[in-house]
């Protein structure tokens, strides 16, 4: 498998190579999800309205979520980068 | 006169006649470039057909035709750097122009006592470009490790249990990114106000995103300088030390010219 870190921010969809750049596709949406959650959680715990338990089942649920992102990106041969896709005149995703 | 009239830059008129202009292709790549003399100074231009550069054919080209932008941009550039060697120019923006040489005449001698006061600035000095360069990885592992404060957190923070920490350290990698911006400016600064000492002048520049870098590292610091010739090999043996110095901690430096003033000469504002 090709690394995607020559895409330089762009999906790589050509037809020889379409599973990989699907791959890089919905990691980028994953991580997409994966960042917003992360940043409500943040949100709520310093709001103050949680339980010690709550936060503590919030923060390791977090932690899993983070490490097997590292894993997939890990296996697909992809950076943090590949995953932060040009939006053009938007500019980055992430 | 009605032609249409590219105004490339500004010459004091004694140098001028002291030094004939060479042969030089103008804007349409058909005519040449010329002098016009306006009481002491002179103007370096060319004649450009009204028609085929109207102001909405001009302005339909730059947004629309990236070939033509970057082969006219390209000879403007070359041009004025040509000139700026054998002059002292007060250099014009890309795409310049004036409806005829009278309209050109009456703004040059409207602004003819600023002018000959930015020759007198310009006269043995040059303009240099520094754009500084840092790797956030490899400063980030520097700060990080000498900063007691970032230390205690840590120690604090691996005294949690494993959800709290997650927690934690998400808001210490933000600290850190603070930390981490602070000394980017901090340093920069003082490398700025530095060089400054070298110089008669020195302007901060907006610094360019990775987008038109096409670089990895950060530019941090995008600054112009005004130097007396006699300066100049000071200033840059002082980058090249900076460089040398501060290399591992993941800086880099990129100092470039003489340009022709274009930050320092007031008539182009």
């Amino acid at each position: 498998m090709q690394p995607a870190s020559q895409t330089n921010g762009k999906i790589n969809l050509d037809p020889d190579n379409a599973e990989h750049g699907l791959a890089q596709l919905v990691l980028t949406v994953i991580e997409l999800l994966r960042q917003i959650v992360e940043r409500h959680a943040i949100r709520r715990v310093e709001g103050g309205t949680l339980t010690d338990e709550q936060i503590e089942n919030l923060g390791e649920a977090l932690m899993n979520l983070e490490e097997k992102m590292e894993e997939l990106k890990e296996i697909f041969g992809l950076d943090a980068d590949d995953l932060n896709i040009d939006l053009g005149p938007l500019g980055s995703l992430l | 006169m009605d032609g249409l009239i590219y105004l490339y830059g500004l010459i004091p008129a004694h140098e001028s006649r002291e030094r004939t202009l060479p042969s030089l292709k103008g804007f349409d790549g058909r005519g040449e470039i010329y002098t016009i003399p306006i009481g002491s100074i002179t103007a370096l231009v060319c004649n450009l057909d009204p028609h085929e550069y109207s102001e909405d054919s001009i302005k339909d080209k730059t947004n629309n035709d990236m070939e033509w932008l970057q082969e006219k941009a390209f000879h403007h550039h070359e041009t004025v750097l040509k000139l700026s060697k054998m002059y002292t120019i007060i250099p014009l923006k890309f795409c310049t122009l004036y409806m005829n040489q009278t309209s050109l005449e009456k703004t040059v001698r409207d602004h003819e006592a600023k002018m000959m006061d930015t020759f007198e600035l310009l006269t043995g000095n040059e303009e240099w470009n520094l754009k500084i360069y840092c790797d956030d990885e490899l400063l980030k592992t520097k700060v990080s490790q000498n900063n007691p404060v970032l230390e205690a957190k840590r120690a604090e923070i691996s005294e949690l249990p494993k959800g709290k920490q997650f927690f934690e350290k998400k808001k210490l990698d933000k600290l850190l990114e603070s930390e981490l911006e602070e000394e980017k400016n901090k340093v920069s600064e003082k490398i700025h106000e530095h060089l400054k000492e070298f110089a008669l002048k020195g302007n901060v520049k907006k610094t360019w995103g990775s987008n038109v870098t096409g670089r990895k590292d950060d530019m941090t610091w995008n600054g112009v300088y005004l130097i007396g010739d006699s300066k100049v090999e000071e200033f840059l043996g002082q980058i090249q030390q900076y460089e040398k110095d501060m290399k591992e901690t993941g800086w880099r430096f990129e100092a470039s010219g003489p340009w022709p003033a274009y930050h320092f000469s007031s008539f182009s504002k």
